[in-house]
Parts: structure tokens; sequence; C-alpha cells
């Protein structure tokens, strides 16, 4: 959707992962251009979590290489290991900035302090110029007055849009979601999709893992189909997700659009006959 | 027998004595206890296993001997094994201080686990170290959690000084005994020590209550 210029921001190559006889992550091998926004799909274990938290180090993997705008993050190939400092790692890992699914906003602080944390501490910003920003940033997201609030006031969409704010507070130049919307009530899910749209719309680079097939579609520039641990199938969403190429997405996409079908009714109100719009009894009998 | 209150005040001074004694040693022990489980406590939190097996068997040891016996040992026992002379104050201080270490750090590193993985992901994704993490995410919220166990764990420790009788320090159990040797009046004697506990204590742990409902709220 938006212009996606050539330059890599992120690049994951040949990334194995195992948690003992559990091989997670199989070789998995993307590249995220500046700008883009690609949407990582797939049934829960394909390992599209997993592929998320490698990408900043929060999952080390076992092998492969994580370049973030052309600096190393990890580099482990047949037991030669490059050697980073806690710092150098720190260093790459702040051009990135996540969201999780279940916000793991700090609950003792305010959604202002949960703003300003990094940069103040990591970054060493001046606090007036970290709350000037993190005062646009809550603007940004539409809770200009929930700064002094902390996150047990908050609803789980608010809180999930004070934790985006608080992930682009450190001027990450790559955002990465996990399922930002699956641990919310339903009737919170659009404001928190707007929010990441109205990010795409900026040119931020994304990289999203969703069950919000509709959503990827409507957003992604890519989207990546995992499956075993492995990248099954990527590409533009219309022509991915509506080819039958790969049987395995045909049927992950199918649960989808069946669901969608069933709620079809409901989403055309106007061919129902309207309960509200009976016609008023005309009995002639009106005085004059 | 007749009940008569006026044993004790006659010698109240010799209680007061023994209840400085009990709350010297409180502090002593309570002060070490929670220097050294806070140490024990980071070893158990350490990646490295070998320092947090140390930590762990640290922990175990001491939860798992009997004080009375661990008194006794440290006083009797542990001069003779490193043959060095041990006054029964530093004895005691040593066997309570320890024995109180074990209990505080479970404490603390269950109260560091007990924070959401979550909070750390968070804190190493926005870019903060170890320490920073520790100081400024997972403790601040971890103490809020260990307050009513280590007030409680403190309420015992007081109880528990009460053992040091044995090593003839003259806490207030062991002046109690010392009146009741000479008054041959141990209803009114221990009566009124026992009293004495209960009073000091029960603010204590009402407060601990207090703050054990504050947190579930």
């Amino acid at each position: 959707m938006t212009a996606t210029s050539t330059d890599v921001v992120l690049s994951v190559r040949g990334i194995e992962k195992s948690y003992g006889k559990n091989h997670v992550l199989r070789g998995v091998d993307l590249e995220v251009h500046r700008g883009e926004v690609v949407c990582l799909i797939g049934a829960s274990g394909s390992g599209k979590t997993s592929l998320l938290r490698c990408m900043n180090l929060l999952m080390e993997p076992d092998q492969g290489e994580i370049v973030i705008e052309g600096a190393p993050l990890f580099r482990s190939a047949r037991g030669e290991r490059l050697k980073l400092s806690g710092r150098q790692v720190s260093a790459v890992r702040i051009k990135t900035g996540m969201v999780f699914q279940s916000f793991n906003l700090f609950p003792h602080r305010t959604a202002l302090e949960n703003i300003i944390e990094a940069p103040l501490v990591v970054k060493k910003v001046p606090r007036a110029e970290a709350e000037t920003r993190a005062r646009e940033l809550l603007t940004r997201m539409g809770l200009p007055d929930a700064g002094h609030k902390y996150p047990s006031q908050l609803s789980g969409g608010q809180q999930q849009r004070i934790a985006i704010a608080r992930a682009l507070a450190m001027q990450p130049t790559i955002m990465l979601f996990d399922e930002p919307t699956s641990a919310l009530d339903p009737e919170l899910v659009g404001e928190v999709l707007a929010a990441i749209r109205q990010l795409a719309a900026e040119g931020m680079t994304m990289v999203i893992v969703t069950h919000e097939i509709g959503f990827a579609y409507e957003l992604a520039d890519r989207v990546v189909f995992m499956d075993q641990g492995v990248v099954a199938a990527s590409g533009p969403p219309r022509e991915l997700l509506l080819s039958n190429a790969n049987p395995r997405l045909a049927a992950f996409v199918g649960r989808f659009t069946e669901q969608a079908r069933l709620l079809g009714p409901l989403a055309a109100p106007a061919a129902a006959p309207s309960l509200t719009y009976l016609p008023t009894k005309d009995n002639g009998s009106c005085p004059i | 027998m007749k009940f008569d209150p006026s044993i004790v005040f006659a010698n109240w001074d010799i209680l007061a004595y023994g209840l400085l004694v009990t709350l010297k040693y409180t502090i002593y022990t309570c002060a070490i206890g929670l220097a050294i489980g806070l140490f024990v406590a980071l070893l158990q939190l350490t990646p490295w296993p070998l320092v947090r097996w140390t930590g762990r068997i640290w922990v175990e040891f001491f939860r798992n001997i009997p004080l009375l016996v661990l008194l006794m040992w440290t006083y009797y026992a542990l001069p003779i094994f490193l043959q060095i002379q041990i006054g029964k104050e530093t004895a005691g201080i040593l066997g309570l201080g320890f024995y109180a270490s074990g209990f505080y750090a479970e404490i603390l590193r269950a109260g560091v686990q007990s924070i959401d993985r979550g909070q750390t992901d968070a804190a190493v994704a926005l870019g903060m170290g170890y320490f920073q993490r520790m100081k400024r995410i997972i403790l601040p919220q971890a103490l809020r959690r260990m307050v009513p166990p280590l007030m409680g764990q403190t309420i015992m420790q007081l109880k528990n000084t009460t053992l040091l009788s044995v090593l003839t320090i003259p806490d207030l159990l062991y002046q109690a005994g010392y009146i009741a040797s000479f008054t041959y009046r141990p209803m009114e004697v221990y009566t009124a020590i026992g009293a004495v506990f209960i009073i000091m204590l029960f603010p204590l742990s009402a407060l601990s209550r207090r703050f054990e409902r504050k947190e579930a709220a």
C-alpha cells in the first residue's frame, strides 16, 4: 500500500530453533524492506511468534543470522558464533519496537511513565523532552487524557494503544506486533487495528503476527504463511490468500472465509426486513 | 494457689532487661538474615547453574535443620571443628541469622519469580539491561508482594529468639525462668511473658494482614 523502497531493514536467514525434540523453526529466511508491512499468519504452533521473538533476540535461535539495518544482532553457523556484549545487543535491539499479545505494560507506572521509561533510562533523554514526546504519542493514539492513569484503570484496547505508544517512544525503525488483538474483547479490536493502520499509512515498517486474516488482506504488502516451522508461502495478500496453490494455506484461509460466509447475512441488513420500520397502522380514522 | 501479679511487677526490671535482649537479637538476626538472604536469593536468580545450586543448597540446609539443633551445633560443635572460641552471643546471632537467611532468601526469590515473564520481555525489548530491569521494573513490583511474607517471617524470628535461652542468653524466656527459680511462682511469670509476646506481635500480625488484603485488592 505504501511505496516500498528496496533497502532491507531487517533480514533473518537460516533461523533454526528447537525446544528439546520440538523443532519450532526449521530454517526461516525473511527480508523486510523499508515501509513494508508484513503479516505473519499460520496455525498455532507454526512458529510465527517464535520467529517474531527471534527478530529482536527475545528468543535466541540455535542457528542462523539476524541483521537489522546492516548491523548484525545474531550470527551462528556450524559452531561459529558472533559474540556481542549486552550493550551491543541492546543498541541493535532498540531499532525494533515490540507490541505483545498481553500488552505487558508496567502496572506500577502510569501510562505516561510507561512511555517515558525507556527513553529516560536507556536513551538518557531529558525528562521534559521525553514527556513532551509521550504526550504527542498519546494524542496520536487517541488517548490524550490517559497519561496519569494506571494500566489497571484502562480497557484492554487502551492498554494496547499505550503499549504501541511505549514502543514508538524509542523511535524504532521497525515495529514487531505479536498477535496485538488476540487478548482483546471483540468490541475493542477495532481501535487497536485502527492505530496500526494509521502507522502503516505513516510509512512505518512492520511485521505483524495476526489471526485477523481480513486485516492482513487489507493492510499487508506481503503475507507470509508459516507452517511447521518454515515459510510455506509468501506473497502479496490478494494473490496469496485467494490462490489455491498451497493446500494447507487454502485450508487455513478456508476456515476464515467459511466464518465470514456464516456472518454474511448479518453484514447485509438492508436485504432483511427491518423490524423498526414496520408501517404504522393506517386506519383512516384520523380526526380532522 | 492464688494468681498474684505483684510477683511480676516486683521483678519488672529483670523482665525489662530480658525484653531488651530479645529485641536486640531479633533486630541483629533479622538484619543478618535479610542481608545474606538477599545475596542468596540473587545467587538463585542468576543464569549460571553452579551459582544457582550454591544458593539452593544454602537455603535447603538452613530450612531443613531444626533451629534448636542448629543453635546447639553452632555453640558446641562449630568451635571444635574450626578450633576457635565462640561466645554464646556470637553463636546465637550466627545461628539465628543464618537460619533466617534461608527463609528470607526463599521469600525474596519467590517474590521476584512471581512477576509475570512478560514484564521482563517488555523491558528487554525496550533495551533495558539486567540491573535497570531489576531496579525499575521487577523489584518494585516484587517488593509489594514480599511485604506480607517478610513480616510473617520477622514475627517468627522474634518468637524464635526464645530458643536462645538454651544457650543461657538472658532473653525474655530465660529471665522468666530465673525469676521463677527464686520466687517459686512460674504461673505468674510465664503468663506474663506470654502476654508480652502476644501484645508485641498482635499489632504486627494485624498490619501484615492489612498488607495482604491491600495486595489482593
